[in-house]
């Protein structure tokens, strides 16, 4: 019997057509997510995990592009689509309702000319319209202002929500119930991110709040539409360590309430070990390891994943780091992009590139040593 | 052993400006109006080039244009293109062809002239406006936004005919003026004792000299030398605000602070830190403005401030036909007065904007992509 | 305070002038740094550690005199007797000549032209972002041999020698001479802003966050080389992070920084073993450990780090402490001995009982 995934990448190859030659980001990469669980997605600069969080939104910025593979996403009501071939118009239903992202910089992603409040109003709007709609008729019914114009307005958007007379008459009179319905989901909603003042920080402008503060109302933004997944690509990176511990804790929460899976994208072996349930390893356009996350921690398989875990700074020891560097992704080894660096790469590992297989229960490997005849051995 | 001799240094610490234009010109070679551009002022160089060749002077000065005596007691009318003359004559019969000939010369003359001077004015006050702050960048950007409110074309205007002939370059003031701006800067930043008392010296003594005995060198400005200065000091103020952002820009980078901490003076920062990596993109684009500026002085030169109304430039001699056209008829029976030369200048002007607009694209995407 | 002391620093402060108004006059200061008092001797590593807005790096470069501190003293390798005889002129508020000349002769913070260059030879810094702290049109060769140049020691071959005699040292080698900071990697960079530093042989090296910038994999091989060269040219580190794994493992002493004072100051082993201070102990609790066995159940700190236009009045900690007291609010507490070499700066440490005595 399948286990349930969320999201499942096949195969997935991007490359971006750069001055300086034709960069091979991700190189046929596959992963499963599940519903409900924090996958960690851990990697050096450079190795791909924000190309492939941006590539399952479909956002890969050009020169680069999607060159192969499938993205599948498993919605609720049991529809399969496969993002890569997606329509335009149907791609954009998809962003920031079934699937939303926060990012390193909070206050970058955030407009300067408009107050929170109106940010998150903007996405309340775009993707729970409706929901807003039969909540402000509700309360009209219940002040017996049923038949007011207002009403009726709300009706026919309800019913007709495409057609010019409608917009019209939306854009003629001032919303007032449902404006007030959608303020108090948005002071809900700053409430659940833990922001102590949420009525007065509604009212402020991005750069007047602190960096805590800009990521808990992008956190608050993200999930209001209730998605089934949340893409997180650093998001506490920039972040004062203190800070950075009440957002774990914060994500941890959301996680209870929301069910939704989360992405969580760090260099931070720290972080995993706190928030992830599993953790997939990348390493220059390829993921070379994936477990879940005390199986990782206490056995790493891959020997990239041995030397990450090696370099962790421990007191009164020597620091111990991988030799060599990152190579470039524009002209990349050939065969296992990490051998260069292995200290136990063979002559198969220069030729073949070696595929992501399970070698225990859960537990996916992308390295020769565990594969072939070695693989009897073990 | 890796010594390189001092040529090979030279040559490598250029390597890179040199990729840097290759890199450059392969862009500007994929965009066809660019090379257009690159074209038109190739043309007009070689034109320039050759003008001894193509339009032989005929008289001590080769920027007077030749008159045909012998049709000028005929007539004096202007006589359209023949064998006898190419382009045809304007009215005292100049000869037109000669004059667009080296009218090209006179052209990149003032063009390179008024941006070499605006660069070099704007760039002491950008930098010193931008490096020191405070109180001198108010003053110094406050006279900037003065000249800078005025009208160009009108200020350029007033300064050319208001600027003597003769300017008596009172060399003794200039110097007095000189050191003592140095021994003031010198005095702020309290270092080199020793250069402060040389300068020092030298000012005392050219006190004397100016009390007592002034030195005054009177220096004679051709009409085009006046259109020259006064678009140049017209136009520094521009110059001076890039160069001030880009210094502004600089001036906070790590690499600047290290050289401070280094123990660098203020003199080797500016010098070796700050304007190798500000001034490079500026003068490329300042290069452009070459179109508008000729432009500008060809108006100049047909409002009859510019060139003496013999000389060799193309505004002056479309100016001459001013009195030629005032029908439809003579419009276009004297057609080639200002059509020609027109041609000559639009084409200038275009080459120039043309390889603007390029190298302005160039510059850009390739700075963000670093 | 021992007589090894490289650096002394004593009540230093360093504010920012906020200018507002049609006249631009100083309406508030931000305090960055409020009254520091240190000791660094002669061949440790000295770590710094505090969050963003504590004033670390702004203590690094007031120490070196890239800022002018407003206030306090710093003594760079001169004799403890001085040191004690400025020190108790200074506290007896006098006025003298005397005490002008010393301060003069000694402090670093009075010092200007001629003299602060020549102690520039002395004291160093590397930067946190390789790609900015070097100038990107100038010829490694140029870069590193600047400071030799400048400061009069050495120039052409010698200078020459000196600068590939140090490009060795950090593992870089002659053939990198003649290219560009952006031919190299992260890592290369950053050994090429070492190799900078070190060409002159300094005593005191700050190190300012030198390994945020650099893929994880390279920090490990530029911490080894700051252990090695530690030792082969006997430096003194003033190591400033905001990351603590790091510090545990390369300072001999650490102190944590909060809103421009230091708030606790020990051995490594001692401050990461047993935290007295409580926003010590929330820093140190608040870093996730890479052992999902060990997950910390513990409530992290609450509220945002107060801005230092306005510090609290008292306890700058206060209105974040678990343990907050009456007298917290009102007075600020001192730096205090409460085990041997173990200093920290709270009132519930002392029973809640005032300094003032």
């Amino acid at each position: 019997m399948a286990e349930e995934t969320l999201i499942e990448i096949k195969d997935l190859v991007v490359r971006f057509y750069t001055y300086a030659g034709v960069v091979e980001a991700l190189d046929g990469i596959n992963l499963k997510i599940k519903p409900g669980e924090i996958l960690g997605l851990v990697g050096e600069t450079g190795c791909g995990k924000s190309v492939t969080s941006l590539s399952i939104l479909r956002l890969v910025p050009p020169p680069g592009k999607i060159e192969s593979g499938k993205i599948i996403l498993n919605k609720r009501d049991g529809e399969n689509l496969n993002i890569v071939d997606l329509d335009n118009e149907l791609i954009r239903k998809i962003r920031g309702k079934e699937i939303s992202m926060i990012f390193q910089e909070p206050k970058a992603y955030l407009n300067p000319v408009y107050t929170v409040e109106d940010q998150i109003k903007e996405s309340l709007l775009l993707h729970r319209k409706e929901e807003f709609l039969m909540r402000a008729l509700d309360s009209l019914k219940k002040s017996g202002k049923e038949t007011s114009f207002e009403a009726k307005i709300y009706e026919r958007m309800l019913k007709k929500p495409d057609s010019i007379l409608t917009r019209f008459l939306a854009k003629l009179i001032p919303k007032k119930v449902l404006d007030e319905e959608i303020r108090k989901e948005v002071i809900n909603l700053l409430k659940s991110v833990g922001i102590a003042d949420p009525e007065r920080v509604a009212k402020m402008y991005p750069f007047e709040l602190s960096g805590g503060m800009a990521q808990r109302a992008l956190i608050a933004m993200a999930l209001s539409s209730n998605p089934l997944m949340l893409i997180a690509d650093e998001p506490t990176t920039n972040l004062d360590v203190t800070i950075q511990a009440q957002i774990l804790e914060l994500i941890r929460q959301l996680r209870e309430n929301y069910k939704s899976s989360i992405l969580y994208i760090t260099h931070d072996l720290g972080v995993v070990a706190e928030i992830c349930d599993r953790v997939a390893v990348m390493y220059a356009g390829n993921i070379v390891e994936v477990a879940d996350v005390y199986k990782l921690f206490k056995s790493p398989l891959h020997p990239y994943t041995k030397g990450l875990l090696g370099s962790i700074p421990r007191p009164g020891q020597e620091f111990i780091s991988i030799p060599g560097t990152v190579p470039s992704l524009i002209n990349p080894p050939k065969g296992c992009r990490f051998h260069p660096r292995c200290q136990f790469s063979m002559d198969i590992c220069r030729e073949i590139k070696p595929n992501l297989v399970e070698i225990e229960k859960d537990h996916f490997v992308a390295c020769h040593l565990y594969q072939g005849e070695l693989k009897n051995e073990r | 052993m890796y010594v390189k001799s001092k040529w090979d240094e030279i040559k490598i610490s250029w390597s890179f400006r040199v990729k840097e234009w290759k890199f450059i010109l392969k862009r500007i070679s994929e965009s066809p109006l660019a090379v257009t551009g690159i074209a038109i002022i190739f043309g007009f160089l070689i034109i320039a080039c050759l003008a001894p060749i193509l339009a032989p002077p005929q008289g001590p000065d080769p920027f007077i244009v030749p008159q045909d005596i012998e049709i000028a007691t005929l007539t004096p009318n202007p006589t359209p293109p023949s064998t006898r003359h190419i382009f045809g004559t304007t009215d005292q019969q100049y000869d037109i062809y000669y004059a667009c000939i080296w009218g090209t010369i006179s052209a990149f003359r003032v063009g390179l002239s008024v941006i070499i001077i605006a660069l070099l004015i704007g760039l002491v006050i950008g930098t010193l406006s931008a490096y020191y702050g405070g109180i001198i960048d108010e003053i110094l950007m406050r006279i900037t936004d003065i000249i800078i409110a005025f009208p160009g074309l009108l200020l350029a205007m007033v300064m050319a005919i208001t600027f003597p002939t003769v300017l008596p370059l009172d060399i003794t003031l200039l110097t007095l003026i000189i050191t003592a701006i140095f021994s003031l800067t010198l005095i702020i930043s309290k270092s080199r004792r020793k250069l402060l008392l040389a300068i020092l010296a030298v000012f005392v003594g050219d006190l004397f000299l100016y009390i007592y005995n002034p030195i005054i060198i009177p220096l004679n400005l051709s009409k085009l030398d006046k259109v020259l200065i006064s678009l140049a000091l017209v136009s520094w103020p521009g110059y001076a605000r890039l160069i001030r952002s880009e210094v502004l820009r600089v001036k906070s980078e790590d690499f600047v602070e290290a050289a401070k901490v280094a123990g660098c003076s203020t003199l080797r920062i500016i010098v070796k830190h700050i304007w190798p990596n500000t001034i490079y993109s500026l003068i490329i684009v300042s290069t452009l403005d070459i179109g508008s500026i000729v432009l500008t002085a060809a108006a100049l030169s047909f409002l009859g401030i510019g060139a003496e109304p013999n000389f060799a430039d193309w505004g002056q001699i479309i100016s001459r036909s001013r009195n030629w056209i005032s029908r439809p008829d003579l419009l276009v029976a004297n057609y080639h007065t200002f059509l020609i030369p027109g041609i000559f200048i639009t084409l200038f002007v275009l080459g120039w904007n043309l390889l603007g607009d390029a190298l302005r694209d160039v510059l850009d995407p390739m700075i963000r992509r670093r | 305070m021992s007589a090894n002391a490289l650096l002394q620093i004593r009540n230093l402060k360093k504010y920012y002038p906020i200018l507002g108004g049609i006249f631009k006059r100083k309406v508030a200061s931000v305090k960055a740094v409020d009254g520091v008092s240190l000791s660094i001797f002669r061949g440790e590593c000295f770590g710094l550690v505090g969050e963003s807005g504590c004033g670390k790096t702004t203590l690094g470069k007031t120490i070196l005199r890239i800022l002018k501190p407003d206030e306090g003293n710093i003594f760079f390798d001169v004799p403890q007797d001085i040191i004690d005889e400025i020190i108790s002129l200074e506290e007896k508020g006098s006025k003298s000549t005397k005490l002008k000349r010393l301060r003069e002769q000694y402090d670093l913070s009075t010092f200007s032209g001629e003299r602060l260059l020549r102690f520039r030879r002395r004291m160093q810094i590397v930067y946190q972002d390789p790609t900015t702290s070097l100038n990107p049109r100038m010829l490694v060769k140029d870069i590193v041999a600047e400071p030799l140049i400048v400061q009069g020691i050495a120039r052409g071959e010698k200078a020459r020698e000196m600068v590939i005699e140090i490009l060795k040292k950090v593992g870089l080698s002659e053939e990198h001479l003649y290219r560009f900071p952006h031919e190299f990697s992260g890592g290369q960079r950053q050994r090429i802003a070492i190799a900078r530093a070190l060409v002159c042989r300094p005593d005191f090296v700050v190190l300012d966050e030198p390994t945020s910038s650099v893929d994880v994999s390279v920090r490990a091989q530029l911490l080894n080389l700051f252990k090695d060269l530690q030792k082969d040219f006997n430096l003194t580190y003033l190591f400033i992070s905001h990351d603590l794994s790091i510090v545990e493992c390369i300072s001999d002493r650490v102190a944590i920084m909060y809103l421009g004072k230091i708030v606790e100051f020990a051995p490594t082993q001692k401050i990461f073993k047993n935290p007295l201070h409580p926003y010590s102990q929330a820093l140190i609790s608040s870093v996730p450990i890479p052992d999902p066995t060990k997950r910390r159940k513990r409530a992290p700190l609450m509220g945002e780090v107060p801005s230092p236009v306005n510090p609290p009045k008292g306890c700058r900690f206060h209105p974040r402490c678990p343990l907050a007291m009456d007298i917290c609010k009102k007075e600020e507490p001192q730096i205090m001995e409460y085990e041997k070499d173990h200093y920290v700066a709270c009132f519930a440490l002392n029973g809640g009982m005032s300094h003032d005595k």
